[in-house]
């Protein structure tokens, strides 16, 4: 199976971290191999092209036009993570979104 | 609250908030000031080191002043001269954002930002020194003009190497004498516009850029963001765009930071050199005052609240979770999870807890009971009682967010009980049905 690559996006990169170690727990947990990571909106956009999929933190929602614009280039799915899976670092519920995005679920 | 009303405020709010995130002008400016951060807690550092407490009680007067002496290097070569960091900054930054080579946006920036200084000291009654740039023209007094330089001078730079006028070499030519030729016509133009500006103003008019810029932007934008009505207006403003789950300090503060930074750019001068700060209102003051409490909507009282009080499941889950990061000032698990958005039920303690200790540390620290930051930077991830104690290197600063603490913690009690007793009951009926 192919290596996931899912990068999260928030403003500084911090708050989302916690969700990075959740998600990449649960992933681990299912036997996925994936990588996972968090940066600043400021590196979003040349993360991207390393990345299968891009979720942002809820509290960005408005960089999503501007990142799908970006994430066109490179054909890949960005979407704003849902609130409540953000807010308790639900890993797993995270992570299924990042799967429906991609197209695998 | 219903489900409508969101989807109608987020349809006007989202745009907005896209909008100044996204500007560009404010994009570089925030980068500019990301750029000197580093540094100004280099300084800060020494200034907190040269001011302990006890130094004067393990120190003669003599070595200490030595000592001081010494460490002031740090923060003068730092904080002294921020705003040739912040408009070398722009000029990069501006450049690089229109894809134009950045170092030399930066170095032209700063070089018309010299243009128009001074290179006098005019010390009173005594005689004018000539061939000097006075320092505080380097650092918070020439900010303003520093940025409006800075900007205009990155734009005629970046036009003119668009527009593509520039001298191209013959293949052959190694590139990085090209490119040294390619940025000429761009400098010579740039330079030269500012050069005619100084020289208007200084032999039409008889002063110069910074004092005109000081007297009629820098001086009256800073008197009116350090007042206390501006600022619990932006504080208001900041919990609203979150409550709608809105990143609110990322929208806000690129629009108060330039004069909040400013105010304590002027803060430290004045600590540094008199033991004294002019401004109760400052970047430190909205930093640990108002985030430096367990994140946005000083949060950590309301986990310990949960921890300590509360009965629901629910809530004691995401108080656990959030404590961790709440320490370090990091309450997304709070905000979104409890959750503070879209919640009825929580908004009037969100907008209101905010406010009230903002305007009781307001008056704490210009009455003098507690002594207001002064002006060294203390990240924003330090935790709650120590960051007090660094900002305004007194114990009082620390106490006074204990007293913050309580306070918010009695504003949110009656709203959290409730939500709780809400969520017991549902807890309860839910566990009933399962057993059935």
């Amino acid at each position: 199976m192919k290596m996931k690559r899912i990068l999260l996006a928030c403003s500084s990169g911090m708050s989302t971290s916690l969700l990075v170690t959740k998600m990449q727990e649960y992933a681990k947990s299912i036997g996925d191999e994936v990588e996972i990571w968090a940066v600043g909106q400021d590196q979003a956009k040349k993360e991207m092209e390393r990345a299968d999929v891009v979720l942002i933190g809820p509290q960005m929602s408005f960089l999503k036009g501007e990142l799908q614009k970006e994430a066109e280039k490179y054909g890949i799915p960005v979407d704003v993570i849902d609130m409540m899976a953000y807010g308790m670092a639900d890993g797993k519920k995270a992570y299924e979104q990042a799967l429906t995005l991609m197209g695998e679920k | 609250m219903n489900q409508s009303l969101f989807e109608k405020m987020s349809k006007i709010l989202l745009p907005i908030a896209g909008k100044l995130n996204n500007n560009r002008y404010l994009q570089v400016l925030r980068d500019a000031f990301m750029l000197a951060f580093p540094l100004t807690i280099f300084g800060s550092i020494a200034v907190v080191v040269a001011n302990l407490p006890f130094l004067d009680k393990v120190m003669s007067e003599g070595s200490l002043n030595t000592l001081r002496t010494i460490l002031n290097v740090a923060p003068q070569s730092t904080m002294g001269v921020m705003t040739i960091f912040v408009v070398f900054g722009i000029g990069y930054y501006l450049s690089k954002s229109y894809d134009v080579e950045g170092i030399f946006g930066g170095a032209i920036a700063l070089a018309s930002f010299f243009i128009l200084t001074p290179f006098i000291l005019n010390v009173e009654g005594k005689e004018a020194v000539q061939n000097v740039i006075p320092l505080d023209r380097l650092g918070a007094k020439g900010m303003f003009l520093g940025m409006i330089t800075a900007f205009i001078a990155g734009e005629i730079y970046r036009a003119i190497v668009q527009k593509n006028i520039t001298i191209k070499m013959p293949a052959g030519v190694p590139p990085a004498v090209a490119k040294s030729f390619s940025a000429l016509i761009p400098a010579v133009v740039t330079l030269t516009f500012f050069l005619v500006v100084n020289i208007v103003i200084t032999q039409a008019f008889h002063t110069n850029m910074h004092d005109v810029i000081y007297k009629l932007v820098q001086a009256p934008l800073v008197g009116l963001g350090s007042g206390i009505i501006p600022t619990l207006i932006a504080i208001f403003v900041t919990q609203i765009l979150w409550f709608f789950g809105l990143h609110g300090q990322i929208i806000i503060n690129s629009v108060m930071d330039p004069i909040w930074n400013t105010l304590s750019l002027e803060n430290l001068n004045a600590y540094t050199e008199t033991g004294k700060v002019p401004h109760v209102i400052s970047k430190q003051f909205i930093e640990i005052y108002t985030v430096g409490m367990g994140g946005t909507g000083m949060t950590l009282a309301v986990i310990a609240a949960i921890l300590f009080f509360m009965r629901s499941k629910q809530m004691k889950q995401v108080a656990k979770l959030g404590l961790g990061p709440g320490i370090f000032n990091v309450n997304e698990p709070i905000i979104f999870g409890l959750p503070v958005v879209m919640n009825p039920l929580i908004l009037v303690p969100w907008i209101f807890a905010p406010m009230v200790v903002t305007f009781v540390t307001y008056l704490a620290m210009s009455s003098g009971l507690v002594p207001p930051p002064t002006g060294v930077t203390v990240p924003w991830t330090v935790p709650i009682f120590i960051n007090g104690i660094m900002a305004t290197n007194s114990l009082a600063g620390g106490l006074l967010q204990i007293v913050n603490f309580a306070i918010v913690l009695i504003i949110w009690f009656p709203f959290l009980k409730f939500i709780d007793r809400m969520n017991v009951q549902k807890e309860q009926e839910e566990s009933a049905k399962q057993a059935s």
